[in-house]
């Protein structure tokens, strides 16, 4: 589903990613770990072509995302469901309406809109904070409407990257629960996560980079 | 926390499938937010309107006045006059005799002699070609009438007189002098021009305004157009709302241009209303009318789009998810 090839990333004076090869299978949950700095952003955002690789070949359901022109990108992204640290709410409209957002770009109808909606809080717990208007929601609450945003168009991949960052290790367990959930019902999932005390308790694949070198969980699972 | 997931099958979902129905709800969704989003602001939304309203109403009420002004212009009479050229060979003495028969006619109010060294000089100063008469050996002019036709004479009556009056023996050739017409003309056109010049600066200071306006408006939601990038929002997506605020921002400024005008126009109306008087003209002031006020207005609409579109070409692409 996911095939780095020899990929590098290069920044001025800097190798974010170098020489990274390795796939992810469709159906697979992976954690991609290492220190800051390591790469792990770089390597989401490669995919996510809020970057482009400076040489190698990146493939995404067996297309090679180069090719992914400039007018490409935005279709390209809506086959990924995305997670941020940060979570990217906008704090002007209710969490009904942050987790309506990418059914919206995509031209759903008000009904699947709504059902859709529903469902995906319903996921996360949060049915009923629906007409909440998510600054006033905690750090956990927000990081479950940014999954449920993330999930709600059903995306075949999930990318997150820290998404427990902000969180304490209850909250975060809980997070990691709630995408192991969407896993076993057949998403990709790729978790960018600092924390090895938490993820290495799960038994998924642990890809390890350093310095932009991948130096364990190349292989398959 | 609920963690099950058997609504949902499975995250191979259906692709997103563009309807109509949904397409239109966006639009119509993007252009009530932008709207709100107007109207929340009130004093810097009024502010553009207003600047707008004036920048299109300026050049609508100069061309309003000038509409008038050509169509009383048209309706004045005539104050025409005959040039009679005579016979080369006719004497000066002659032609006085000739002039006396004619003033008696009773369609014609005067006429009096023109001597042809007289209609020399009169030529020269007319037309700055001095040094070239004065290498001339013989004046070329003939001894000349001017014939002002009585105030009822009407322009078909005119035509009989000048025909007649080319019949004559005497008469070599008969000039309608139409110059004060074409001065007329040629000034209104001149004006119109000068209408025309200052009305599309002043329209590209609207769009200037209302691209400033589209400009504030995108710095304003940039974590929004990030986020609309992030999750997949196409061009299309992030620019709608954006277009919208452009076309109710023209739209509103065309509709208060247009009251601008009306005000405008009371206000001128009275004094207007007396000078056409004086001249005893039962000409009625022409005002915009419901059909200035809509082309107004959707001028206005067509102006905030067209700033919009630009502001948004030039602005959007730049803000891109980090
Ligand atoms: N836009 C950029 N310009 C220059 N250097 C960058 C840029 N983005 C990331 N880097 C560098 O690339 C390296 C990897 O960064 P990142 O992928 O964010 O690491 P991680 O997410 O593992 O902390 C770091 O040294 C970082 O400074
Ligand atoms: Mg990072």
């Amino acid at each position: 589903m996911i095939e780095f090839d020899r990929v590098n990333k290069r920044f001025e004076h800097h190798d974010a990613l170098r020489d990274i090869s390795l796939t992810i299978d469709a159906g697979e949950m992976v954690f991609l770990t290492g220190h800051s700095g390591a790469g792990k952003s770089t390597f989401l955002r490669l995919l996510m072509l809020l970057e482009r690789a400076s040489s190698g070949t990146l493939t995404v359901n067996g297309r090679d995302i180069s090719k992914v022109g400039r007018r490409g990108i935005a279709r390209y992204r809506r086959e990924f469901g995305i997670v941020f640290q940060d979570h990217q709410l906008l704090f002007d409209r209710s969490v009904y309406d942050n987790v309506a957002l990418p059914l919206e770009i995509s031209g759903f109808s008000q009904r699947d809109i709504e059902r859709r909606v529903r469902a995906a809080l319903d996921k996360v717990g949060l049915l009923d904070r629906e007409n909440a208007q998510p600054a006033l929601l905690s750090g956990g609450e927000q990081q479950r409407v940014g999954i449920a945003r993330a999930v709600v168009a059903r995306p075949k991949i999930l990318l997150a990257d820290e998404p427990t960052g902000n969180l304490d290790p209850q909250l975060s367990a809980e997070i990691m629960s709630l995408f192991e959930a969407f896993n076993r019902v057949g998403v990709t999932v790729v978790i960018a996560s600092h924390d090895l005390a938490l993820i290495s308790r799960l038994r998924h694949r642990i890809i390890t980079l350093k310095g932009g070198r991948l130096v364990g969980g190349g292989g398959q699972g | 926390m609920n963690t099950k997931l058997s609504a949902q099958k499975t995250g191979l979902g259906l692709g997103p499938r563009p309807q109509l129905a949904a397409w239109v709800h966006h639009h119509r969704q993007a252009a009530a937010d932008s709207l709100q989003k107007m109207l929340m602001e009130p004093i810097a939304t009024l502010l553009t309107l207003v600047a707008v309203g004036i920048a299109l109403a300026l050049p609508a009420a100069l061309w309003l006045l000038l509409d008038n002004a050509s169509a009383v212009a048209s309706r004045v009479e005539a104050p025409t006059r005959l040039s009679l050229l005579l016979d080369d060979d006719s004497s000066f003495e002659a032609a006085e005799r000739f002039a006396d028969t004619l003033a008696t006619r009773v369609d014609i109010a005067a006429v009096s002699v023109l001597h042809r060294d007289e209609a020399l000089v009169l030529f020269a100063t007319d037309t700055g070609l001095d040094s070239l008469l004065q290498g001339l050996q013989d004046n070329p002019l003939p001894h000349t009438l001017l014939v002002t036709p009585a105030v009822d004479v009407g322009t078909e009556q005119l035509e009989a007189l000048a025909d007649f009056l080319g019949g004559r023996p005497e008469v070599d050739e008969v000039v309608l002098d139409t110059r004060w017409i074409a001065r007329l003309d040629t000034t209104i056109a001149l004006v119109r021009q000068l209408v025309v010049g200052t009305g599309a600066l002043m329209i590209l200071g609207a769009i200037l305004i209302l691209a400033n306006t589209i400009r504030l408006a995108i710095e304003a939601r940039r974590d929004e157009i990030v986020v609309i990038k992030l999750i997949g929002g196409g061009d299309g997506f992030a620019r709608r709302p954006f277009l919208y605020t452009g076309l109710w921002a023209g739209i509103g400024g065309g509709l208060l241009g247009a009251l601008l005008v009306l005000g405008l126009f009371l206000f001128v109306s009275a004094p207007a209303r007396s000078l056409l008087a004086l001249y005893d003209s039962d000409f009625t002031l022409q005002g915009l009318g419901l059909v200035g006020v809509i082309r107004l207005t959707l001028m206005g609409g067509a102006i905030g789009l067209l700033s919009a579109a630009q502001a948004v070409t030039l602005h959007l692409r730049r803000i891109e998810p980090r």
